[in-house]
This record gives C-alpha cells, structure tokens and sequence, in this order.
C-alpha cells in the first residue's frame, strides 16, 4: 500500500541523488563509486514508479506533480545513473583530474539533485533555485581535465547561465507582483489577465530560461561547456539539463491565458526556429566531434521549443523528441567519450574506420547519430513528424518549411561527419583493432536502444504518459 | 521627513550613478569599491522600508545584504586582486571609456522606454519603479562589454541588486526563504567563479593553441 503513495517516492528521488553527494564523500574512490551508483540507481527507480503510479498533485505549499514533471523526472533519473555508471571507465583516463573521485561523484549527484528538485517543485520561485542551483553544481565538473580551454568553458558557463537566469528571476518578481503567488499549478488553473507586464514576464523568461536552454543568440556557453566537459556530464548536460531549463520556461509560459496570443506565440516559435536553423548550419563547420553533437543538441533543443510555441500535437511532439533526445544523445556522447578515451582526440579528421577499429561502439555511435537527428523509426522522428505536423495543421506553412530545412541540413552534416569517421578508410593503411569492455559498449547501445524503441513500438505505456504529460498542460493536447 | 517615494528616488538616483560609473572605470580596485556601494545603497533602501513598513523580514534581507554583498564578497575579490597583481586594470578597457559611458547611457534610456510602455501604467505611485530595470540591464551591459573575469562578476553582481532592489520596490510580500535561498544562491555562484578565476591564472590564460578547441 505505502508503495502506491506517491510521496514516497518523491522524497525517494530528492534523497538518493542527496545521500549519494554526501555519503560520496568517503575517503575511499571505490566506495564513493559504490554510493554513487547505488543511490543513482534508487533515483532511477522511484523516477520509474512516479512515472507508473497515477497523477499525484500537490504535497505542501511547495512541491507538487503531475504527469508532465513525472516524465522528466523519469528522464533526468535514468541518464543520471547511466552517467553515474558511465564515469568510471572515462575517469580512468583523466590524467591529474581536477577533482578527486570523491568529489566527481559527490558534484555529479548534486547536479542530479539540482535537476530532479527543479522538477519536484510547484513553486516557481524554488524552481529558479533549481536551475541557478544546477549551475552551481555542474560548473567544476567541466574542469575535471585541468585543460586551460576547459576552465575558460566553465567561465563562460558560469556566468552567461547565471546572468541570463537573473534575468527570469526579475520576470519571476513581476510575476508575484502582478498574481500574489509563484504556485505553478495554482497559476495554470486561473491564470492572471493578459497584460503588458505579464507579457514583459514571459518575454524575460524565455531570454532567462532560453539561455540556459541554449536558445540562439544566448547559446554561446553551450558548445564550449558541452565539448570540454567529460563525457558523462556532457551526456547529462546534453540529454537532461537542457530539457529541465525547457520545462522551467514551460512552467511560466503555462501562465498565460488560453488561447496564447498570436505574438507571444509568435516569439517562442521565432527564437526556436533561428536556434534550429543556426545550429544546422554552424554543425557543418564543426572539427571536433563533441562540438558537433553539441550543436546537434541545440538544434533539437531549437526544434522542441517551436513545439512548445506552437502547442497542442506540436507541444505532444517535443516532449516526445525531448525523451527520446535524452536517450540518444547520451548514447552519442558516451560513444564520443570511448573514441577519445581509444584515439586521444576529438578532432574528427584525425578518427577514421571506427568500424574495425572500435566495432562496438562505432555501431552505437552511429546509430546514435541516426537517432539525434531524427531518423525513421527513432522516437525522435516521430517528435519532429508531430511537431511539423502541428505547424501544418495550425496552417503555419512558413514555420514548418524552414523547420524541415533545418531539420534536413542538421541529418545531413550530423550523419556526413560521423559517417566519415565510422565508414572511411584510415588512408596510412588498416589501423588494428582496440580493445573495447562491456562496460563502454553496454550504455551507448542501452540508451540508443530506448530512443529506438520509442519509435519502434512507441513504448505504449511511455508513449502513453506522454500524452498525459502534454494534456497536462493548458493549451496541450486534449 | 521626506515622503517615502522621495527617499526610493533620491537612492534610486544614486544607485543608478554608481551603475554609469561602474561602466567607464577600468581599475578593478574603485569597481570593487563601486558596486560595495550600489549594494550598500541598496541595503541602506531596505534598512528603510523595513523601518517604514515596520517590515522586519526587510530587515533581515538588508542585514544579509550588508553581510555578503558589501562585505564578504568585496572582500573577497580584493583579495584575488592582491593575488593577482596583473587584474588590477581591464587591459583596454581605458580606450574604451567613452563608448562604454555612451552605450550605458543608451541601455538606460531604452531600460526606461520598455518599462513604461509595459509596466508603467500599473505602476503609477512608483516613479523610480524603472530604476531596477535599468539597472539589471546595465549589469548585463557590462558582462557582455568586459574581458577581466573580476569584472564579470561584478557585473553579475549588478545584475543581483537589480532583483533585491526590485523586489524591495514592487514585488512586497515575496516569501523571505526564497529571497535568503538567492542570497545563498548568488554566494554559490560568486564562489565558484572565484575558483575557476584562479584556476584560469593557474593554468595561465588560454593560448591560441587551446582556444582552437573553443572555435566554430
């Protein structure tokens, strides 16, 4: 009985990722791992209930859940104990880190900490901590290699997100001014008239939030600090935190009465479209692999916030591209992890025959590759088919004409590079083949498998809750 | 006594000077110094309000103020300057004076236009109302104009006046926990640009041949 209360495994999700950051603090590298990956692993499994159990509500004046932060809870849980498990081999690895394992394990739990509290919460001022507070975290983990060029990413990181989050905690003040209140879900149930300054809330909002989402022209942190970091936080920077800096823009943009205006629609869907198609073209240009998947992730985090502009099936295709996304594109990068970990490079003309060289992994790869840019039958299709299909249907043919273009050059210079290093021939001769272990080849294939099995059979009970999760929303699918 | 809106705008005015000079000086020591006092300023704002309303949560947030931001974290970027002798002037930033006096006084009179045409009709009692707003976007002004990481901060620290002077003007009654959390927030984030600004002197600062890595 007491396993069917929701709020037991809220404070499930919110304790395991918080013990794991203070037990992580053992002296001991073997047994701080130990914790990490347990209590990521107890995160991930009431993640999983919360999705299962039925819509939950409120639990005291500031946490609240419904079936749309169930589903992003379950995300961001899983790509945190993938990367969790992930970490050890990539640590291996790292000469003279900048962070002891003790201190790797205890910030990578705090991250998580960070994002699921973010999503457990129904007030939007704890929110805000939330997504200030994942900045804060997540920053020393991108110098974990020392490099001088990682330490400039974390800078730049620090203090773009927190000057562009400042700016949606003053749309936050407006807001209270104008409701009395920061309830998100009290707000989405009587939502305040339409005013100048509720306007002027969502419009700061959407540059706050955007810029952490890494909506262009606010982007410019994301492909430095997604490139420099290692690996397993790249994949939760790419996967999940984007996605949970989304979600908190969602909460203020629920605020707005129904039907939104045309112009504040109008706003949304234009910063996601130039995000898209900017992302598109700058990946073309891209010499190191785990810029290119960067970029690639802002071009989907472009394409999700068009759905979220557009709405109703358009707003049901981004969660699904935003689930399936997290998924892939932690595959990708803990491929991109293992090439560098073998080839000691990330510069992308200098990896070649990944297919014989790195068999495994090449394969994940590439599929991960197919799946970030929404190829048939990754869930990821399906999300850009609904979303472009919700533009036509809204009889917005100029949007889903230059989100298609995005969307085709993105598949183009995505899949031509990886191809490249998977598929040609190395031209000083046949390189010999490395050594790969299951625990390198097990996660990429695990999440890429998700991501395709979204698609394939459309997981009927994920599927299922996404739906819920976009009818949770005012102005979602019915 | 001078009436309440008087005292918001006659602190408000001063608070917005210190913003315009925080633009034009390029030693880091005076803007250290500057921005203690935007935030003593603000301080001394709530210190008043609390006094005015009888509000003793304002005085508590203007305790903190005084605590971590004219205090504990001036001091702790004048000790960064001591050890770091090279940042104590913005290399370039003195040719750049006028356009920067210039671009401020630009942002602000934009700052100001916004605000009226969306949130002044609701706001007519308060006629300093914009002045937070103008502020927050001087502030950012400021970290997209500069190069030395000190300065950065402090014009993310700008930024943060902005939202307690806000909140102390217009949005009364936010929760006081959510109002120390930020304050404790913000230390965090002070904090670890702290270290990484002496990982980055550590590590020396980036050569072409690294910054390679950060190109495209």
């Amino acid at each position: 009985m007491i396993l069917s209360s929701p709020v037991l495994w809220l404070y499930l999700v919110l304790l395991a990722p918080a013990s794991g950051a203070v037990l992580s603090q053992v002296p001991y590298p073997r047994a701080s791992e130990i914790v990490a990956r347990v209590t990521s692993l107890l995160a991930l499994a009431a993640g999983g209930a919360l999705l299962a159990l039925p819509g939950a509500g409120t639990f005291g004046p500031y946490f609240g859940l419904d079936r749309l932060s169930d589903l992003f809870l379950f995300m961001v849980a899983a790509v945190y104990a993938s990367s969790t498990w992930f970490s050890r081999g990539y640590l291996s690895h790292v000469d003279r880190p900048f962070l002891t394992p003790e201190r790797y394990y205890g910030l990578l739990s705090a991250f998580a900490l960070a994002m699921l509290f973010t999503l457990s919460v129904s007030d939007l001022g704890l929110m805000w901590i939330g997504v200030e507070g994942t900045t804060v975290a997540s920053a020393l983990l991108i110098v974990l290699e020392r490099k001088p060029a990682s330490v400039e990413a974390a800078w730049r990181y620090t203090i773009i997100a927190s000057a562009g989050l400042t700016l949606s905690l003053f749309a936050l003040l407006l807001l209270y001014r104008e409701t009395g209140t920061l309830d998100a879900f009290t707000l989405a149930a009587h939502p305040p008239p339409l005013t100048g300054s509720l306007v002027l809330v969502v419009g700061l909002a959407l540059v706050g939030y955007g810029t952490k989402v890494g909506l262009f022209p606010m982007h410019t942190w994301l492909p430095d600090a997604h490139s420099e970091a290692p690996s397993p936080v790249s994949a939760l920077f790419s996967g999940v935190l984007l996605p949970t800096a989304l979600y908190a823009f969602l909460r203020v943009y629920d605020v707005v009465p129904q039907p939104v205006p045309a112009a504040l629609r109008y706003l949304v869907i234009v910063f996601g479209l130039v995000t898209a198609l900017v992302a598109a073209f700058l990946l073309q240009q891209q010499r190191s692999f785990k810029r290119l998947l960067a970029y690639s992730s802002m071009e989907n985090m472009g394409v999700a916030t068009v759905g979220v502009g557009l709405g109703g099936l358009a707003l049901y295709g981004a969660l699904l591209l935003l689930v399936a996304h997290a998924f892939a594109k932690s595959s990708a990068f803990y491929s991109a992890g293992t090439v560098l970990r073998r080839l000691g490079t990330t510069q992308m003309s200098r990896v070649r025959d990944l297919r014989h060289r790195l068999p495994a992994t090449g394969a994940a790869w590439a599929l991960s590759g197919l799946a970030v840019t929404g190829t048939p039958p990754f869930g990821t299709f399906f999300g850009e088919l609904f979303i472009l299909s919700g533009a036509i249907l809204d009889g917005q043919l100029a949007v889903a004409g230059v989100l298609l273009l995005a969307l085709v050059v993105a598949f183009l210079g995505v899949n031509a590079q990886l191809g490249r290093m998977i598929f040609l021939e190395d031209p000083q001769g046949p390189s010999p083949r490395l050594s790969e272990n299951l625990g390198e080849t097990f996660l990429p294939w695990g999440n890429v498998l998700v991501a395709l099995l979204l698609g394939l059979v459309s997981l009927p009970y994920l599927s299922e809750a996404i739906r819920a999760a976009a009818g949770a929303i005012p102005g979602g699918i019915p | 006594m001078l009436p309440t809106s008087d005292v918001e705008a006659l602190v408000g005015l001063g608070i917005l000077l210190t913003a315009l000079y925080l633009q034009s000086e390029s030693f880091v020591g005076p803007l250290v110094d500057a921005i203690a006092l935007q935030s003593l300023l603000v301080s001394v704002l709530l210190g008043y309000l609390a006094w005015v309303d009888d509000d003793p949560s304002l005085a508590l947030l203007a305790g903190l103020a005084v605590a971590i931001r004219v205090l504990l974290i001036p001091y702790v970027l004048r000790r960064q300057i001591r050890a770091f002798r090279w940042r104590f002037r913005e290399l370039g930033a003195s040719q750049r004076v006028a356009s920067h006096a210039l671009a401020a006084v630009a942002v602000a009179i934009v700052a100001w236009f916004i605000f009226q045409q969306t949130l002044g009709p609701a706001l007519p009692a308060l006629p300093g109302a914009a002045f937070p707003f103008v502020l927050l976007l001087e502030g950012l002004l400021m970290l997209s104009t500069r190069t030395n990481t000190l300065v950065q901060v402090m014009g993310y620290l700008e930024e943060e006046n902005a939202v307690v002077y806000a909140g102390a003007l217009f949005a009364g009654g936010f929760p006081l926990f959510l109002e120390v959390v930020i304050f404790l927030d913000v230390l965090g984030v002070v904090l670890v640009a702290v270290i990484l600004s002496i990982q980055r002197s550590v590590v020396g600062a980036p050569e072409e041949e690294y910054l390679e890595e950060l190109t495209g």
